[in-house]
C-alpha cells in the first residue's frame, strides 16, 4: 500500500511538472496581458512600459527560467491585476472553494448512499421514486436556472436566506444547495445500481438464509462491497468542485477559485493561472491518493 | 416533528439575519459588477475603480459637471488661469487635509504627477498625457504652475483626471489609498466587499451617507434581486430585462456609443458609394425597444450629445434600402467589387444583446446585396482588429465597438478614431488631420465650432463609419434612497450626490 501511494506521489508530481511547463507556454500564447490591462487608448510606451515591468519583454525561454527558479524558491509571482502575490489570490480564493466542495460532497455522500440503498432495497418504493425526480431534475435542469429560481423564492418571495455573498453561515445554504443536486442526482444513482447487483450476489441470499436482518444486511454487508463504483464517482465529482464552481460562483457571489481562474485567464493574468491550476492539481491529486487508500480499506486484494 | 424542528430553526435564522442585512439610517450598500483588483487611486478613470474611488477618496484639481451644465468646476483648486506660453496655474484650496492628517499643498501635486508618469508604476491617467510634457514649478504652498509642451489648452479639463496622492505616498502600487475626499476606505476583503467610513475633518460639505459597503455580484438579476430583498440600496449597470420597476428603476444615457468602424484601406470600403450604401441598408430604429433598450439613441457623432462641441444639425442616416442597392449598383457599374466577403467583428458581452445586434445587422446588410458575415470574438482577439497595426491579409472587416467618453471633450475621441495616426483609425483623410488638430489646440468658441464642423464632416462627407446607437443604461435605487444615475454613473458614483428621502 506504501509502496503504491508513494508510485503514486511520484506519477503526481511529474505530471504536475508538465502541466507547469505546458501552461506556461500556451498561456502566453493567447494573447499580450498589456494590451487587456490597459485602455484601448494606452500609448505604445505605456504597452511597453507595462510588459517590461513585468517582464513580459523578456524572450519566453528567459521568463520560463525566471518562473522556475522563483519557484524553487516558492515564489509563484505577481498577479498582473491585483499587484500581490499570485499565491495569496489562489490561496485566499481556495478558502472559499474548499469548505464549500468539502460540505457539499459531505452531504451528497451521506445522502446519497442512505437514499440509494433505500431505493435499492425496494425498487419502485418512496425512495425509489424519489430518487428517480431528484436525479432528472440534477440532470436536466442547468445550475444557473435552479440558483436564480431559489434566490427569487427563498430570498425575495419568503426572505429566509440572504441572495447572495458570504457574511454569515446562511450565505452557505443556497450555494451548496444548488452545487449538491447535480452530484447527488449522479451518485445516487450510482448507489442504487450498484446495490441492486450486491444485493442479487450469493452471500447476500446466504445472509438472509442465517437470519440477518434489513439494516445491518444493506448497511453492513452490501454496501460495502458496492461502494468501489461508487468511490469512483465521487472521485470525478468532487474533482469538478475543486476546479471551482463557477456558475455556483458567479450567481452567489463567491470569491472562489473557479470564477477566480476564469477571470484570470480572460485578462491573461498568468501567474494567477498557473498558481491556480497546480493548486488545483495538487488537491486533485491528494484526492485521488485518498481515494486509492479507501480502495484499499474497502477491497483487500488491492492492498495487497 | 423533526420536520417541524427544522422548520422552526430556518425561521429564526431567518429573523436573525433580518437585523444583520437592514442597514442603519445613513449607511448604504452599493452592490457593483465587477470587483475591483485595485484601489490604486492613479487607476481612477477605469471605470469600477473610479466608482469607488474618484471623488470619495481621492479628488480631482478640477471636476467636470457632467450632468449639468456648469462646466468645469473647482475641487482642489480653487482657480486656474492661462499665464500663455503653455503655462497655466492653478490655485490650490487651503485647509485641505488628507485622511492620514497631512495637509494638502502644491507639492502634493507634483507627487501625484510624478507617480502617474513613472515607469514603476502602471497609471492609466498616463495616457491622457501621450504627447505632452509637463514641468511643474511650486510657486508656493497653493499655487503651482504646469507648463505643457507642446501648449495644451484643455489642461485644466485634463486635471479632472489626476487623483491627488499625499507626498509621502510610494510609487508602487497603493493598497490603502489616501486621499482628501470626504471617505476614507476603512475595510477591503478581497472578493467580498470594501467599506468606505465618512470623514469628520472632510474640507467641504458633508455627505448625507456616513458608511458605503460596496460588494460584487457579476449576475445582473443577482443585483437586482439585492436591491428588492433589501440587501443592497443601489444596483448600477442592470439590464434592460431586470429594470421593470418604475418605482426603483432608472434609465438614462450611459455616454456609451456603438458603431461599426469602417476599414477604407480594404476593397470595397475604399468607395464612398459604399460607405453610404453600409449607412442607408440598416434600420437603426428597428432595434430600439426590441434587442435593445427604450430611451437608447440613434447616434450622430461618437461622442454624446453632452459633449462640447455637439452638432444639432446632423441626423441619422434614414433607412434605404433602395438607394443602398443602387449606390452598390454604381460602385459595382465602376468595377468596384461590391460582392467581396465583409467580415462584422463583434465582441461578446460587449453590450446586453450585442449577438443579436450583429446577426440583424449581417442580415440587413446582405439583403441590399453584400456578402457579409457575423464572426464573435472574445476581447483579446477583438483587440487585434480594433488597434493598429491591424491584421495582415484582412478581408474587408467592420468592427462593431463601443466607446465611452463622459468626459465632455471630444479630444478623447476623435483623434484615436479619426486621425490618421489614431490607434483605432480607418480613415486616412488630410482635412480630418487638420481638423483634429486644430481643434485639440483650440479653446472657447473656436473649438466647439471645429469640433462641431468635424462631426458633420466625418458623417456626411467622408461617411467615415456606420454610427449606431447612443446608449442607455439602467441602475436600480432602493426606495429609501435619493439618488438619479445619470449620464455620469457609468464612471463615477459620488456618495455626496445621495442622499435620503
Amino acid at each position: 500500500m506504501t509502496k503504491m501511494i508513494g508510485q503514486r506521489a511520484i506519477a503526481s508530481l511529474l505530471s504536475l511538472l508538465g502541466l507547469m511547463i505546458l501552461v506556461f507556454f500556451l498561456s502566453r500564447l493567447t494573447g499580450d496581458p498589456a494590451v487587456l490591462f490597459l485602455p484601448i487608448d494606452a500609448t505604445e510606451q505605456m504597452k511597453e512600459e507595462f510588459r517590461a515591468l513585468h517582464g513580459l519583454d523578456r524572450p519566453i525561454i528567459e521568463q520560463f527560467g525566471a518562473y522556475v527558479w522563483d519557484l524553487l524558491h516558492l515564489d509563484f509571482g505577481d498577479s498582473l491585476r491585483k499587484a500581490r502575490p499570485a499565491i495569496d489570490v489562489v490561496l485566499e480564493a481556495y478558502t472559499w472553494t474548499l469548505p464549500l466542495a468539502l460540505i457539499t460532497m459531505a452531504l451528497v455522500m451521506v445522502a446519497a448512499i442512505v437514499l440509494g440503498a433505500l431505493a435499492a432495497f425496494k425498487v419502485g418504493g418512496f425512495f425509489d421514486r424519489l430518487v428517480s425526480i431528484v436525479s432528472l431534475v440534477g440532470a436536466s435542469a442547468p445550475d444557473f436556472w435552479i440558483a436564480i429560481v431559489a434566490i427569487v423564492i427563498f430570498s425575495i418571495n419568503f426572505g429566509w436566506l440572504p441572495t447572495s455573498g458570504v457574511g454569515t453561515p446562511l450565505h452557505w445554504v443556497l450555494p451548496i444547495a444548488v452545487l449538491f443536486i447535480r452530484p447527488f442526482g449522479l451518485i445516487v444513482q450510482v448507489v442504487r445500481g450498484s446495490m441492486l447487483s450486491a444485493l442479487g450476489a450469493a452471500y447476500v441470499k446466504t445472509a438472509r438464509a442465517k437470519g440477518v436482518k434489513n439494516r445491518p444486511l444493506i448497511f453492513v454487508h452490501t454496501l460495502r462491497n458496492a461502494m468501489l463504483p461508487v468511490i469512483t464517482v465521487m472521485g470525478d465529482q468532487a474533482a469538478a468542485l475543486l476546479n471551482g464552481a463557477v456558475i455556483v460562483e458567479t450567481i452567489f457571489g463567491f470569491p472562489g477559485i473557479g470564477k477566480l481562474m476564469i477571470d484570470s485567464i480572460l485578462q491573461r493574468d498568468f501567474n494567477v493561472v498557473l498558481t491556480a491550476i497546480m493548486v488545483t492539481a495538487i488537491a486533485i491529486f491528494i484526492m485521488n491518493i485518498l481515494i486509492d487508500i479507501a480502495y484499499g480499506v474497502l477491497d483487500p486484494r488491492i492492498r495487497q | 416533528m423533526l420536520f417541524k424542528h427544522l422548520l422552526g430553526g430556518v425561521l429564526l435564522a431567518s429573523t436573525s439575519i433580518v437585523p444583520a442585512m437592514a442597514q442603519t439610517n445613513t449607511d448604504i450598500t452599493v452592490v457593483l459588477s465587477e470587483e475591483l483588483d485595485l484601489v490604486e487611486p492613479c487607476m481612477a478613470t477605469r471605470s469600477n475603480i473610479g466608482r469607488v474611488i474618484m471623488q470619495n477618496i481621492s479628488e480631482t484639481l478640477t471636476e467636470l459637471d457632467v450632468r449639468g451644465d456648469a462646466g468645469l468646476m473647482p475641487r482642489l483648486a480653487e482657480s486656474w488661469e492661462d499665464l500663455g506660453n503653455g503655462t497655466w496655474q492653478f490655485k490650490l484650496r487651503q485647509g485641505v487635509t488628507f485622511s492620514d492628517g497631512t495637509t494638502f499643498d502644491a507639492a502634493d501635486v507634483k507627487h501625484s504627477f510624478d507617480r502617474v508618469f513613472s515607469d514603476q508604476i502602471t497609471c492609466e491617467s498616463k495616457r491622457y498625457f501621450a504627447d505632452t510634457a509637463l514641468t511643474f514649478n511650486i510657486v508656493d504652498d497653493n499655487t503651482i504652475d504646469i507648463r505643457a509642451e507642446p501648449a495644451q489648452p484643455i489642461l485644466p479639463l485634463l486635471m479632472t483626471l489626476v487623483t491627488i496622492v499625499p507626498s509621502e505616498a510610494p510609487v508602487e502600487v497603493l493598497r490603502e489609498p489616501i486621499g482628501t475626499g470626504p471617505y476614507v476606505m476603512s475595510e477591503w476583503a478581497a472578493g467580498q466587499q470594501i467599506v468606505l467610513t465618512r470623514r469628520d475633518d472632510y474640507w467641504g460639505t458633508q455627505p448625507a451617507v456616513t458608511k458605503a459597503t460596496y460588494v460584487f455580484r457579476s449576475e445582473p438579476a443577482v443585483r437586482a434581486a439585492m436591491v428588492e430583498a433589501g440587501e443592497a440600496d443601489i444596483a448600477p449597470q442592470i439590464t434592460q430585462e431586470e429594470a421593470t420597476n418604475p418605482a426603483t428603476d432608472f434609465t438614462y444615457p450611459n455616454s456609451e456609443t456603438v458603431y461599426l468602424r469602417i476599414d477604407q484601406t480594404i476593397e470595397p470600403m475604399g468607395d464612398l458609394r459604399v460607405r453610404q450604401a453600409l449607412n442607408a441598408a440598416i434600420d437603426r430604429e428597428a432595434f430600439i425597444g426590441t434587442v435593445l433598450a427604450e430611451g437608447t439613441e440613434l447616434a450622430v457623432a461618437m461622442v454624446p450629445p453632452t459633449t462640447l462641441g455637439w452638432n444639432a444639425d446632423l441626423e441619422p442616416p434614414a433607412f434605404d434600402p433602395e438607394k443602398a442597392k443602387e449606390l452598390l449598383a454604381a460602385a459595382a457599374a465602376d468595377g468596384i467589387n461590391t460582392g467581396a466577403p465583409i467580415e462584422v467583428i463583434a465582441r461578446t458581452e460587449n453590450f446586453p444583446h450585442v449577438t443579436e445586434v450583429g446577426e440583424v445587422i449581417v442580415q440587413m446588410l446582405n439583403d441590399v446585396g453584400f456578402k457579409a458575415t457575423l464572426r464573435m470574438v472574445e476581447v483579446a482577439e477583438h483587440e487585434q482588429y480594433y488597434s493598429k497595426p491591424y491584421p495582415e491579409g484582412r478581408v474587408a472587416q467592420l468592427l462593431m465597438a463601443q466607446h465611452d467618453n463622459s468626459r465632455g471633450d471630444p479630444v478623447f475621441s476623435m483623434y484615436f478614431k479619426y486621425h490618421s495616426q489614431g490607434t483605432q483609425s480607418g480613415v486616412n483623410d488630410p482635412k480630418v488631420d487638420e481638423l483634429i488638430e486644430k481643434a485639440t489646440a483650440a479653446t472657447g468658441d473656436e473649438r466647439a465650432a471645429l469640433w462641431s464642423e468635424l462631426f458633420a464632416y466625418v458623417q456626411k462627407e467622408i461617411v467615415a463609419d456606420v454610427l449606431l446607437f447612443h446608449m442607455v443604461g439602467h441602475s436600480r435605487v432602493g426606495e429609501r434612497i435619493d439618488f438619479k444615475p445619470t449620464i455620469a454613473t457609468n464612471s463615477q458614483l459620488q456618495l455626496s450626490e445621495i442622499s435620503f428621502k
